[in-house]
């Protein structure tokens, strides 16, 4: 895994860094800035422009005035035969003064709609209510919702982007949900993130709070999931969705076929599993935070087009947290191998160091003609989480490795555009107890009455084994989903 | 282990510096031009003419507004000097994001690589709230000015503009192809003039706003859309109500765009007795249409032989 982290860093920083002396950078830097120098003056000039085209409108709007008041003055209707032919012509002009004042009025209005927002960020909102039902309570599903009926306003989310300057983005995702025990909501910045938009060499690097690349849907919003919930192999691995404070830089590689390679680093990685201990004695903020304090996390992806309707994009993902927060993993015997790993009774575990790798793919079926009516998406991801602990116990210290696995898909057909149905099948391994294993079937059923209103009902039985002190729980869900305002297509929601 | 690690890491060094070694000589050979629709990128390959390497992201059959954002698009705009789109923003749904991820700095917005075919149009139905309660409507106006060939001219006029200003030492060329494309475009426009004649006055519906201009261009009346609004599908409740308009206003061509489904159009045509005709809204969009002046030409025939049909059934009668 480590080998894999590096690779990716060597692959990126290495390209850079072989390709370039210091003195060509400083000529690339003089280059950039000459580039900078050039594009402020392009806006400058954008602007004049701009105040021209306004000053010509109301030249035109007074042209039009005077042409309109001339016309008025014609001979009215009913005058002498003589001047019938005149009066035909001066309706015509009239006609065509009318036209021109439409057309006018119509790239003014444009105007008027565009310009004075130029420098306003677009803003939009979603808000997602669950209504669900459960047949068991909270005490046998490991939910923090409880059984029987419930209704959950899960999202309120505002999304806010814009340009920062001709260098980079921003863009921020405020979510406001209610608290399971409480009901009380409470707002969370999900996302604050600035974005380069002309780094050389095919980079892209975002520096903030964002959800950090890592698996297929690990940085996808929960509204945009194509079921209800998560999966629940992200959720155990990851904590949710894969929210870092830190860095993360994109590669393109600068060859004719589709790879992207990504790198990251930040102070934890989505929630519980990936938080990070401050320093070996499991000492938290305030303290020295070494390197190792850190969590790093990568993504390489591709794509292949295996017609013009059918494509493949398989990727694979891995990230370390040298330094995880205990979590007090349970007695278990791992693997079924307790000959190499004995374990003694009453002994415990400190979690010491964590490991998540995943592979996935997604095939899609998108006719190009009718793409918008009809698609099947087949979905898959696989991941593999490492746990190390130290056994403290009676006898002396000793290491102890957990290797768990998880894995989700799925298959969604869409036939019109507004339907669409799909099956998600889960099975996850408990990340500190192997032997305690999960496993989910969901059919759901989607209804889009457009891109910005959705409702979504879905089934779910889950069944945990005994070693999870669970019990099999059936759901129904009901997820209404919608949108005001600005919505972006994302790279992501491809 | 020591050596082994850091013979990967040299190699992996290595491939990324090859990976990475500065731009292909094929930069230098030909202007390279991504256009969002084929229909542009036929223009771009009448003006450019052997200069120019053209891709088009849409095949021809796609909606303009859903052409399917696919990563192999990804290297074929990291590495292009031009992007042309038909602006307005036609492309909203797809391009924003494909811009972003090709990490191209020469084709942003703002960029001389980033060529806004519609400046110089002016735009009809600017839409006086951008409220989706008008569904997914284009603020900046109705942005399928292309079907009308006249406003196309203004398109083609645009690229040589942008090929002019990248490669100034090419102008010349650019001039000589751009003049004799407008002058054959020039023939055929008074020749669809001509031909269009009867289709004066004629009402139609289509499946989406894609013909105002046309219509205007060739005096047509058109009388409405299948679509509820743009990009919403019709309820029964409009498809009942358009049926008895149609009905009382005699419209008589249902026009049916071939990314939408043929089902509702059908049935509207049957309902109405208006004629069912499937044209292409750009190029490659039907069989034999590869070129813009040949999908004019499958338009304006198939919406004559649609009036000839309902005129011959009207005469049965």
């Amino acid at each position: 895994m480590r080998a894999i982290i590096a690779l990716i860093f060597v692959f990126v920083f290495s390209s850079c860094a072989f390709a370039q002396t210091t003195e060509e950078r400083l000529q690339e830097l003089e280059k950039t800035m000459k580039k900078q120098e050039q594009s402020i003056q392009e806006l400058k000039a954008l602007q004049k422009t701009v105040k021209k085209q306004e000053q010509t409108i109301e030249e035109q709007r007074k042209l039009i005035e005077q042409l309109t008041a001339k016309t008025k003055l014609a001979p009215p209707p009913g005058a002498p035969a003589t001047a019938r032919a005149p009066q035909t012509a001066v309706a015509e002009v009239q006609q065509q003064v009318e036209e021109l004042k439409e057309q006018v009025s119509s790239v003014a209005d444009a105007q008027r709609q565009t310009i004075p927002s130029k420098f306003n960020p677009a803003i939009g909102l979603v808000g997602e209510t669950i209504f669900s039902y459960r047949s068991q309570g909270s005490e046998f599903t490991g939910s923090d919702r409880p059984g029987g009926f419930d209704v959950f306003q899960r999202s309120v989310e505002l999304n806010i982007a814009a340009s920062v300057d001709p260098f980079a983005k921003g863009y921020a995702v405020i979510n406001a949900s209610a608290d399971p025990v409480t009901g009380e909501a409470a707002a969370v910045v999900e996302e604050a993130a600035i974005q380069t938009t002309s780094l050389p060499c095919n980079l892209e690097l975002k520096a903030g709070r964002f959800f950090g690349e890592f698996g297929r849907l690990g940085y996808i919003h929960d509204h945009e999931l194509p079921f209800v919930n998560r999966p629940l192999v992200l959720d155990q691995y990851i904590g949710g969705e894969s929210m870092t404070d830190g860095a993360q830089l994109n590669w393109l590689l600068p060859i004719e076929h589709y790879v992207s390679l990504t790198a990251g680093v930040g102070d934890n990685f989505g929630a519980s599993p990936n938080l990070v201990a401050i320093n070996s004695n499991g000492l938290t903020n305030g303290e020295y935070r070494p390197i190792n304090g850190l969590v790093y996390f990568g993504r390489g992806s591709t794509s292949f087009d295996l017609t013009p309707d059918l494509s493949l994009e398989p990727g694979i993902s891995g990230l370390i947290n040298p330094h995880a927060l205990d979590r007090n993993g349970e007695i278990a015997l791992p693997n079924g191998t307790p000959e190499t790993l004995p374990q003694y009774p009453g002994s415990t575990l400190t979690e010491r160091e964590r490991s998540l790798e995943g592979v996935d793919f997604t095939l899609s079926w998108k006719p190009l003609r009718s793409n918008q009516f009809e698609s099947l998406i087949w979905g898959t991801e696989v991941l593999r989480s490492g746990n190390n602990y130290d056994v403290l116990g009676a006898g002396p210290v000793f290491s102890r490795y957990v290797n768990s696995y998880g894995m989700y898909s799925y298959l969604t057909y869409k036939w019109s555009r507004e339907w669409s149905a799909g099956f998600l099948f889960e099975g996850v391994e408990n990340a500190e107890d192997n032997l305690n294993h999960t496993f989910a079937y969901s059919p759901y059923i989607t209804w889009a009455t457009s891109h910005w209103n959705q409702l979504r009902l879905q089934y779910t039985h889950t069944a945990p084994n005994a070693e999870s002190g669970l019990r099999p729980d059936d759901a129904v869900y009901l997820q209404w989903a919608w949108i005001i305002g600005s919505h972006a297509h994302g790279w992501q929601q491809r | 282990m020591k050596s082994n690690l850091i013979r990967i890491l040299s190699i992996a060094a290595i491939a990324a510096v090859l990976l990475s070694g500065g731009p292909s000589p094929a930069y230098a050979a030909k202007i390279r031009v991504v256009t969002t629709l084929t229909d542009l990128a036929d223009f771009s390959r009448e003006v450019g003419g052997d200069l120019v390497e053209v891709n088009s992201l849409a095949t021809g059959v796609e909606d303009t507004h859903g052409v399917p954002m696919k990563p192999s698009f990804v290297p074929i705009m990291n590495r292009a000097d031009l992007l042309v789109l038909v602006g307005f923003d036609c492309e909203h749904a797809f391009l924003p994001a494909l811009l972003e991820a090709s990490k191209n700095p020469r084709i942003q917005i703002g960029k001389p690589g980033y060529v806004d075919a519609s400046v110089g149009i002016l735009p009809k139905d600017v839409p006086k709230s951008t409220d989706h309660y008008q569904g997914d409507v284009h603020p900046y106006g109705n942005p399928h000015y292309i079907l009308d060939p006249v406003l196309a001219k203004t398109a083609v006029g645009n690229i040589y503009n942008a090929l002019a200003e990248l490669a100034p030492q090419h102008q010349a060329e650019f001039k000589r192809n751009r003049d004799a494309y407008l002058a054959k475009l020039d023939a055929k426009i008074a020749e669809w003039k001509k031909q269009a004649a009867p289709l004066k006055g004629v009402k139609f519906v289509s499946y989406h706003e894609h013909w105002p201009y046309f219509a205007d261009r060739f005096g047509m009346v058109y009388f409405g859309t299948i679509e509820l609004k743009p990009g919403i599908d019709p309820t029964p409740r409009h498809i009942e109500e358009l049926i008895s308009s149609m009905k009382a206003e005699h419209v008589s061509i249902v026009l049916r765009e071939p990314q939408f489904p043929e089902k509702v159009p059908s049935q509207i045509a049957e309902q109405t007795g208006a004629t069912l005709v499937t044209l292409p809204i750009m190029p490659g969009g039907i069989p034999n249409t590869e070129t813009y002046i040949k999908m004019e030409d499958a338009i304006i025939h198939g919406l004559l032989a649609a009036e000839q049909a309902r005129e011959n059934a009207h005469a049965m009668k």
